[in-house]
């Protein structure tokens, strides 16, 4: 492929003065491969939850990109992330999807780690190593950088990366109105039960660029609002809001990070949402009146769907969830989606917002349907030698962004496009692509922390 | 040839031969199949290793005493 080497990326085939992005950077192979060294060996990407490994030992098996990884709590209890992968001849030392163990043991020739990493165990070690292996040089290779924020957890494989809560920037609040409890209590939140996982056949771009902000394609969700799969057992699940707030379209420009929120009304509390069950719906309401006290005006923000770069995505209103769309190949893309409650809820809350979740999101939920199919068959449909010829378009919203968008006198960080009369932007989606351009041509993160450098630093 | 040890089914406490003629005293087993958590109780070739806690592989284990 030589498209991408004679034009780049800016402003070849992501032509965000135009909005035109080329098919190519979603079905080219040689433009995939690409991506795994200077976008995946290279971000912040999200491993788990500490809530699903409490106790020494605990382990749960994620992914990095491409790779297979072990997040664990060692005896000691610190958290660790490593390659899945055999330091003597690459065999997974785990094939569970999650468990406690003393030691990770390859089932290939035997060698075995310890929950820190240390090579512990080595067949023959003293007959045919004849004691000489050098067993501290052999540990299970661990992620250069980890961070466990608010329960989440994120690692990358890159010395030079910036620290996670800098990789942010001003995105952390967006981020933790997922991991926050709902009355706004730092943290606070859990994994309900486990992971739901599925394959889409599309590019793993598809499913970013929809969670980012993709506020067109409503339409194909309209049976699920016909059938009231929401809350209330009518209707969207967030009609009330979207009549009385201003809807919103965030982003952080020099992070990649974004997402869509709605901004309520000072005086207006969030409209209830819950009212087939009353045990649920009294729960909201108290946290709701809570999270104002405690948060002020950040209190009347509710961010829906948004996207830390690349590949994490979350929903923090209801269902409240993040997902992670792992590369598999070109052509195939892994979804895993965890679902988050507030730790504190009572059980009867965490029933029925399991029910909910399971028949809203997830491979059989109605909504993720919709979007499966439209992933699946826009990304078959580009993959032809015709059609790849062809661009699509990101033009809605281009030049109405603002800087420092305010209203009643709430000023958020980032670059916002409000959507509450024009219903619709590509402005997320373009932020998602010129980020993921910036990466694919920079060398070093020299050049991509460009708010490290000196005339920013001072700007900000 | 003696019958294959089912490494993961053995307990703490079990006591097991090994091939190089040393005694060892399960402490714990992480049933992995592969490895045993043991005390050596004899050690002929290496008395220093009396006493001491170690690894075992399972391809040394060649009988079980007890």
């Amino acid at each position: 492929m030589t498209t991408a080497r004679t034009t780049g990326y800016r402003p070849g085939l992501v032509d965000l003065a135009s909005g035109q992005i080329s098919r190519e950077i979603f079905v080219n192979e040689e433009i995939y491969a690409e991506e795994q060294e200077r976008v995946f060996a290279r971000s912040w990407l999200f491993v788990g939850h500490e809530s699903q490994i409490p106790n020494p030992g605990d382990f749960f098996v994620s992914c990095m990109g491409e790779e297979s990884v072990l997040l664990c709590r060692d005896r000691a209890g610190a958290v660790h992330v490593f390659l899945n992968s055999c330091r003597h001849r690459g065999m997974k030392v785990c094939r569970y999807d999650e468990g406690n163990t003393t030691v990770f043991t390859c089932p290939y020739h035997g060698w075995s780690y310890g929950t820190d990493g240390r090579l512990v165990g080595v067949p023959y070690f003293r007959e045919a190593y004849h004691s000489t292996l050098d067993r501290a040089q052999w540990g299970l290779v661990e992620v250069a950088q980890l961070c466990v924020h608010k329960g989440s957890v994120w690692a990358t494989w890159d010395r030079e990366a910036p620290p996670f809560l800098d990789y942010l920037g001003d995105f952390t609040r967006y981020l933790d109105q997922t991991l926050d409890s709902w009355d706004g209590g730092d943290g606070g939140t859990e994994i309900l039960g486990g992971i739901q996982k599925w394959l889409v056949p599309s590019n793993w771009k598809f499913p970013a660029e929809n969670f980012s902000g993709d506020s067109y394609h409503n339409i194909s969700h309209r049976s699920v609002d016909l059938v009231g799969v929401g809350p209330s057992g009518s209707g969207r699940r967030d009609m009330p809001e979207l009549q009385l707030a201003r809807k919103l379209h965030i982003a952080i420009p020099d992070r990649g990070h974004q997402t869509t929120a709605y901004l309520l009304p000072r005086e207006l509390s969030v409209p209830p949402g819950y009212q087939s069950s009353s045990v649920v719906a009294d729960y909201f309401r108290h946290c709701e009146d809570v999270r104002r006290q405690r948060r002020g005006d950040w209190g009347r923000l509710i961010t829906l769907v948004g996207e830390v770069f690349p590949s994490m995505a979350f929903l923090a209103r209801q269902p409240r969830t993040i997902a992670v769309w792992h590369p598999r190949g070109p052509h195939q893309t892994e979804v895993w989606r965890w679902f988050l409650v507030d730790k504190a809820a009572p059980q009867e809350v965490k029933n029925f917002l399991r029910d909910y979740y399971i028949r809203y999101s997830g491979p059989g939920g109605m909504t993720e349907q919709d979007d499966m199919e439209n992933w699946n068959y826009a990304h078959a449909a580009s993959r032809g030698t015709i059609a790849r010829r062809y661009p699509y378009s990101y033009e809605q919203g281009l030049g109405h962004e603002v800087a420092n968008y305010e209203w009643e006198g709430f000023r958020l960080p980032g670059s916002v496009i409000d959507l509450t009369k024009a219903n619709s932007s590509e402005h997320n989606l373009r932020n998602l692509y010129r980020r993921w351009a910036e990466f694919m041509e920079a060398d070093s993160w020299n050049d991509l922390a460009t708010w490290r450098r000196p005339s920013r630093a001072a700007a900000e | 040839m003696s019958e294959p040890i089912n490494i993961r089914a053995l307990r703490p406490g079990t006591r097991v031969a090994l091939a190089d003629g040393a005694i060892a005293e399960i402490v714990s087993n992480p049933a992995d199949g592969v490895w045993l958590f043991a005390r050596y109780l004899e050690a002929p070739r290496d008395p220093a290793l009396i006493g001491q806690e170690d690894m075992i592989f399972a391809q040394d284990v060649i009988e079980i005493r007890s």
